[in-house]
């Protein structure tokens, strides 16, 4: 089930938060995002020696915390999609699908001309359609 | 010299050069989001996009009559579909459609259906009055005008209208 996706630009400002769940602990999620936005940074400046740099975009599973999997993907403006699931096995695969749709939908916010670029996100249309992304991805997980 | 048949929108469309779509939505994006800067009011904004469809309108016409042949239009309707369904077709690359009419025929709207301009566009609470496509109501003024046709045309709720 996802709990939480997030956008945060490439100077780690927060470009939207959306949490999925009812419960009360929106600030914890907020809290574990933040963390992430971290873990992310050292993954970047400290590629690993063993491969070669490449441009990869989705970044795996980040931090692997309590109940709670963190997962990253990385474009290539440095703007972080941040997702915290409690999926206990999620497929790789799965992971790649949402995040390229997110990123879709994400594109499509930003060409709107009065978007101004390192301000939040405040499109209806992009909430309507994150919610369809994940209410999806939990039909095709969970069946 | 056997006179030359008028060509339907598609031929046109298919044979003249075209430009990539997002291009053009994001310049007109940028070109609308510029005048609300600088202008700062929604009706000034209106007004200039008005004018400046209107000095493309009265350049446009006879690129599109040289283009496609049409023969001399009867009646006030018949202008109307030729605009929606050649005119619309040859330079935007989308189909409109003509309804509405009042009773004297003198009104019509025409209504596109998927408008390239607005791809991606989400009026913010700030703009709600903003017609804007109205660039594509000054165009077709400026293009009727030159028939000696005076005509005020508006956008109607995103729907635009034309009288005559």
């Amino acid at each position: 089930m996802i709990v939480c996706l997030a956008v945060v630009g490439h100077q780690n400002n927060p470009l939207y938060i959306q949490s999925f769940t009812e419960a009360d602990d929106a600030l914890k999620l907020h809290h574990m995002v933040h963390c992430s936005v971290d873990v992310i940074d050292e993954r970047v400046d400290n590629p690993k020696k063993s491969g070669p740099t490449i441009n990869e975009t989705f970044l795996g599973l980040l931090c692997p915390t309590e109940n709670y999997k963190v997962y990253g993907y990385l474009t290539n403006t440095k703007v972080k999609f941040i997702l915290v699931t409690t999926d206990l096995d999620v497929r790789d695969a799965d992971m790649r699908t949402f995040f390229r749709r997110f990123h879709a939908a994400y594109v499509d916010a930003v060409s709107n001309p009065f978007h101004v670029p390192g301000k939040k996100i405040t499109s209806k249309t992009f909430a309507e359609r994150v919610a369809t992304i994940v209410k999806s991805f939990g039909l095709t997980t969970t069946g | 010299m056997a006179p030359v048949a008028p060509k339907s929108g598609d031929a046109i469309f298919a044979s003249v050069d075209r430009v990539n779509a997002e291009l053009f939505t994001l310049t007109y994006g940028a070109i609308v989001r510029q005048l609300l800067t600088d202008l700062e009011e929604v009706d000034e904004v209106n007004k200039q996009l008005d004018q400046m469809g209107y000095n493309i309108g009265v350049r446009l016409v006879d690129e599109f009559l040289a283009k496609s042949n049409v023969n001399r239009c009867v009646d006030f309707r018949e202008t109307a579909e030729v605009i929606a369904k050649v005119g619309f077709k040859m330079f935007l690359g989308v189909t409109a459609s003509v309804t509405n009419w009042d009773a004297e025929g003198t009104t019509c709207s025409i209504i596109l259906e998927d408008n390239p301009l607005v791809d991606f566009v989400e009026l913010p609470d700030t703009c709600q009055g903003l017609y804007y496509c109205n660039i594509l109501s000054g165009v077709i003024r400026g293009a009727l005008e030159m028939f000696l046709f005076p005509s005020p045309s508006g956008v109607n709720e995103n729907r635009s209208h034309v009288a005559a």
